[in-house]
């Protein structure tokens, strides 16, 4: 186990700001499994396996010469149609909440399966033409790819928020979370919405993967290893809440970077789980 | 039954020779694993299968048991078979310290639960790569020899396996026919109304989790030396806890060899893939198995299969009635004469986030007295229930039965102590037949630890309230009348001294009521002290002895029901400003 | 303007409303009033669509609207105050209201109907931004019944508004209602509170157990022997 190392101010504040632009990543992916879980009551594991699949989708794409982030505009309206077939399948099947859990989770295994028959267990880095560019703030490196996703994350999770907060849509939907029923009395179509959220939900997990393909290298099995700590970023920022998963993954990976910074990267997981537990006990009504 | 360990341990002993067989390797590691699988099924459905608390985090404890294993091994020059008991414990420990936390939290429940565990296996993974335990490079075991149990190292391994695996189809068959195995899955259908029966949850599920990692410790230490090189990347990942997730949930989490068809299936399936190089196709396989299970077949073969042979034939194991009903068991002897106090309540008070329910509630109630307790919508008079039951914790006051203070008591021990409840929408457990939801009461309400003894005593309640034709079926089969007089035959199971009925009438068509008056009062008769909670107004003139009036948290009025419904603040309580000409009609 | 005919309603196994049958007029403002168990909330929400009747009608304006999904009840025109209150609690109160007004026709006349309930809550006006799981149990009925109208409906559905209130609170919303209706709105009220419910009402039923047992004018039915022995037993 290494020793404690005090590190200097200048590679602790470059990794503070890492830190900030992982988090805003875990802020991303978690976006979408907290809208569903927060106001669907799913919990889709699946989630996971789109952005997965997204992030190689689009690293495909960019072999072809295509810029990533044009791939999106052919991975957003996929992955949306993708989202609400699969909740249109469970609500035929009136699969209950946790029975969606184990659905879901076979899914993963699915999409992680096909993967690896496509591209092979090997990593896979996008080439692009920013990939290695970064500029110069102060005395911080900001590298493009990862500004690309922050300035994403922040404007999705705005943007729902606000949709959320201001337009009849977002009103009812949370109305129907909190009182279904009811809100149906006055007109809500919930079948429909919720059609419209599992796509969109979908739709934002593929935006995060490609994103994630922006600045990581994509191994299958490296998908698991972002359940953990996206989890925790949903459940400290509060089911159903825009702003939630971005401001909980950005505490997640400030402290993340903090700790790797002191002492070794490996211990990093630990971080994000003995908050969760802490948060747990400390505050049980808050994650339910 | 108890043909069934004898079964078990001859099947054991029969395959052991199967080494004798001289078969090639290849048999002996397919058979090796499909053991191993089964004892990790069948484990993991221990605490999950039948408390319903899915675990996704199986592997954790798999894993923990196979570096314990492997430490003691390269590290300690320990022999082999010492370190499998190490290993069991190390899991269980590791299993119940996660537990003991999250089991305490109430609102982790079900998903909750699930997603915790899925976490905890990529963190203990992180602390095993980041310590010497692996350091990142796996360890080795190919130094450390084999036991030669067997004629061949394969063979050993499968002897082992084969031992495990006995061992733990044993221990899922126990569970499954003892007390303790009826309190899980009882937990697994409704945890709260099993709580306020008298099942200890807490820690039921402690104990079913501990053996459920025991279990997969030691099939993690075993495994250890069979693949005689260990790395974190092969052991803390999903494949585990999915593997049993699917093999339990296709074979019927709900039968104690559930897992273990599952496991044989889904294994056979998956080595003739990896025979055939497409390991990765099996990881899809498993999922679309796993997917169709859920959408078409949610609960399990082996459970279809056992519907199917339900229609034919009588179900075994549920007594025929006894030829002679035997004389009531009067509730368990009265100590003191009838008119004693036998509940003093004083001062009560609960509030939810701010809303008073109960304001101070003073109230006596006499021994062998039919008590009803009255009063408009949202007087307080079942919350006034679910804090003398246990069901909420009360925010201020006394609550003293029989001379002993019961307020903020956990529920299974006011049940333990004598008092039960009924609910006003039934809450029976849906899985589990009529007469084992009423056998359910008597072991935990009533302290019976017999399960067949319990069963014979559910018996005579099932016939004192009418319901012994339905002995065998389901709740849902029941209509609402029927439904009802079950919460009354689970009430008087644990032969309570005091029994509180919430609108137990509600619901129902004057001849069934006038059937249900005549039921309390023989409950009455029997020894038992009743408040109960009515609207139906014919029935609380007829039956009760005395009235209390809830209003706004508080008691309006006390005294008889004739008396009491003719007073001006009862009927202004209830009809609003009081009105001459009713008072003189 | 509502013919409820033969309406069996059941919850799972267990038969809550035994044939009912009733009418409400146009521009009436109707009671029907039971003990608890009588069945009022599931007459309620069944004629809201949030309950669906196992067999029977519901004659809506003319139209039958006994198998509308139950998102369509509030576009032909009928709007609910459910028992107790169910508002969205974690949106505050104006955000509650606007979801009153969630469907175009009203949604058009969003402004006007908001001036109007306020008018006829005032307290409200303070509360707007408030959660409105934080107000008290009379503010929140206020809002519920503003939700409701914010709909425009025609016929407006009360389920025992005066439930958990103190008896001025009660006087104030039942003043309310008859405000309500003397606007042109008809009025359906389930109600505990007997007396209160007799002095609003230009008409009356009795539900008792599942069935109608009564029907009249109220302070003729007030003197019935029925609604004593409904209600007190005696």
């Amino acid at each position: 186990m290494s020793a404690f190392t005090l590190p200097s101010a200048s590679l602790l504040s470059q990794s503070v700001l890492s830190g900030v632009f992982v988090g805003a990543l875990y802020g991303l992916m978690g976006l979408g499994l907290s809208l569903s879980w927060g106001l669907l009551r799913l919990i889709n594991l699946a989630h996971f396996a789109f952005a997965f699949l997204a992030a190689y989708l689009c690293y495909q794409m960019t072999t072809m010469h295509v810029d990533p982030l044009l791939t999106l505009i052919a991975i957003v309206p996929a992955f949306f149609a993708v989202g609400a077939a699969l909740h249109w399948v469970m609500a035929r099947f009136s699969v209950t909440p946790f029975n969606s859990l184990l659905l879901t989770f076979g899914l993963m295994g699915i999409v992680e399966a096909i993967i690896q028959t496509i591209w092979t267990a090997d990593f896979r880095k996008l080439e692009s033409s920013y990939g290695e560019m970064k500029f110069k703030v102060g005395g911080l490196f900001v590298p493009i790819p990862e500004f690309i996703t922050l300035l994403l994350a922040v404007g999705i999770s705005l943007a729902v928020w606000a949709v959320l907060r201001y337009t009849d849509l977002g009103k009812a939907m949370r109305a129907a979370a909190e009182d279904a029923p009811i809100a149906s009395a006055f007109g809500v179509n919930q079948q429909r919405n919720a059609l419209l959220l599992a796509g969109t939900c979908a739709a934002l997990a593929s935006i995060a993967g490609v994103c994630l393909a922006l600045s990581f290298t994509l191994a299958p099995s490296q998908m698991y290893a972002w359940i953990g700590v996206v989890f925790a970023a949903v459940m400290l920022g509060g089911l159903g809440r825009a702003l939630g998963p971005l401001i909980a993954g950005t505490l997640i990976g400030v402290s993340e970077a903090i700790t790797m910074a002191v002492t070794a990267p490996s211990w990093a997981p630990i971080v994000s789980f003995t908050l969760l537990i802490v948060i747990l006990v400390l505050r049980p009504g808050k994650a339910a | 039954m108890k043909r069934t360990p004898i079964f078990i341990l001859g099947v054991g002993v029969l395959l052991a020779f199967v080494p004798k067989l001289g078969l090639p390797a290849f048999y002996d590691s397919l058979l090796y694993l499909m053991l191993h699988w089964i004892v990790l099924a069948t484990s993991w459905n221990m605490l999950s299968g039948y408390t319903g608390y899915f675990s996704f985090g199986h592997g954790a404890f798999f894993g923990a048991g196979l570096y314990t294993t492997s430490t003691l091994l390269a590290r300690y020059d320990w022999p082999f078979l010492w370190t499998l008991p190490v290993a069991a414990l190390v899991a269980a420990l590791l299993g119940v310290a996660l537990g003991a936390v999250v089991f305490r939290v109430k609102s982790v429940r079900g998903e909750l639960f699930a997603l915790l565990t899925l976490a905890i296996t990529f963190v203990i993974g992180t602390i095993v790569v980041n310590t010497p335990l692996d350091g990142g490079n796996g360890v080795s075991l190919a130094a450390v020899p084999v036991p030669a149990i067997g004629p061949t190292p394969s063979s050993t391994f499968y002897l082992l396996a084969l031992a495990a695996a006995t061992l733990t189809m044993l221990i899922a068959w126990a569970i499954f026919v003892s007390k303790f195995g009826a309190g899980l899955f009882a937990i697994h259908d409704d945890e709260d109304a099993a709580e306020v029966m008298g099942v200890p949850t807490y820690r039921y599920k402690l104990l079913a989790l501990a053996i459920s990692c025991a279990l997969a410790g030691v099939a993690g230490g075993i495994h250890a030396l069979f693949l005689s090189y260990v790395t974190v990347g092969e052991v803390f990942t999903i494949t585990v806890p999915l593997t049993v997730v699917l093999m339990s949930v296709l074979g019927g989490t709900r039968h104690w060899a559930g897992p273990a068809v599952g496991a044989v299936a889904i294994t056979g399936l998956l080595y003739s893939f990896t025979a055939a190089d497409h390991a990765v196709a099996g990881k899809a396989m498993i999922g679309v198995i796993l997917i169709a299970a859920i959408l078409f077949m949610p609960d399990g073969i082996l459970l279809r299969v056992q519907k199917l042979f339900r229609k034919r034939a009588a179900t075994p194991g549920v007594t025929h009635p006894p030829s002679k009903p035997p004389a009531q068991d009067a509730a368990r002897p009265a100590v003191g004469a009838a008119g004693d106090v036998l509940l003093q309540v004083r001062g009560l008070q609960k509030s939810f986030k701010g809303v008073r329910a109960l304001t101070g509630v003073d109230v006596d109630v006499r021994r062998g007295e039919i008590l009803g307790l009255l009063g408009p919508n949202g007087s307080g008079k079942s919350t006034f229930i679910n804090v003398v039951t246990g069901h909420f914790m009360p925010t201020a006051g006394q609550i003293v039965f029989e001379g002993r203070e019961l307020a903020g008591q956990p529920a299974h021990r006011i049940a333990a102590a004598g008092i039960a409840r009924t609910y006003q929408i039934p809450r029976p457990f849906a899985h589990l037949s009529v007469l084992d939801n009423v056998a359910l009461a008597t072991m935990f309400g009533g302290a019976v630890h017999d399960v067949a003894a319990a069963r014979r005593q559910a018996m005579t309640w099932l016939e004192f309230t009418g319901l012994v034709e339905k002995a065998t079926a389901r709740p849902d089969d029941l209509n609402l009348h029927q439904r009802k007089f079950l919460e009354l035959a689970r009430a008087l199971a644990s032969k309570p001294r005091l029994v509180l009925l919430d609108e137990v009438l509600c619901g129902l068509t004057p001849s069934e009521i006038d059937d249900a008056v005549a039921l309390i009062r023989r409950i009455r008769d029997q020894g038992s002290t009743i408040v109960f909670v009515e609207h139906v107004m014919r029935a609380v003139m007829a039956l009760t002895d005395r009235i209390v009036v809830f209003n706004h948290g508080v008691l309006l009025a006390e005294g008889s029901a004739t008396d009491v419904m003719q007073r001006p603040e009862v009927m202004t309580a209830y009809l609003g400003s009081p009105h001459k000409e009713l008072a003189h009609a | 303007m509502l013919e409820v005919r033969d309406l069996q309603v059941a919850y799972g196994a267990a038969p809550a409303l035994w044939g009912v049958s009733l009418d409400v007029r146009d521009g009436e403002l109707l009671c029907v009033v039971g003990p608890n168990g009588a069945g009022k909330t599931t007459l309620i929400n069944t004629i809201a669509g949030i309950l669906r009747a196992r067999s029977g009608r519901l004659v809506f304006g003319g139209h039958d609207v006994t198998a509308l999904p139950p998102h369509r009840f509030c576009e032909a025109g009928i709007a609910v105050v459910p028992e107790g209150r169910r508002l969205f609690t974690g949106m505050s109160v104006l955000e509650n209201l606007e979801l009153g007004s969630y469907l175009s026709p009203a949604k058009a006349h969003r402004k006007e109907s908001l001036a109007a309930a306020l008018a006829l809550f005032p307290a409200l006006k303070e509360k707007l931004a408030s959660p409105a799981g934080e107000l008290s149990g009379g503010q929140q009925q206020m809002v519920a019944i503003a939700r409701a109208l914010m709909a425009r409906p025609r016929l407006l559905l009360l389920d025992e508004p005066s439930l958990g209130l103190s008896p001025l609170i009660v006087r104030d919303m039942f003043a309310a209602i008859r405000r309500i209706n003397a606007g042109g709105v008809s009025v359906l009220m389930v109600e505990q509170n007997v007396v209160m419910a007799m002095e609003v009402s230009t008409r009356a039923y009795v539900l008792e157990e599942g069935r109608i047992v009564a029907e009249g004018a109220p302070d003729e039915l007030l003197a019935r022997p029925e609604i004593q022995r409904a209600y007190l037993g005696v």
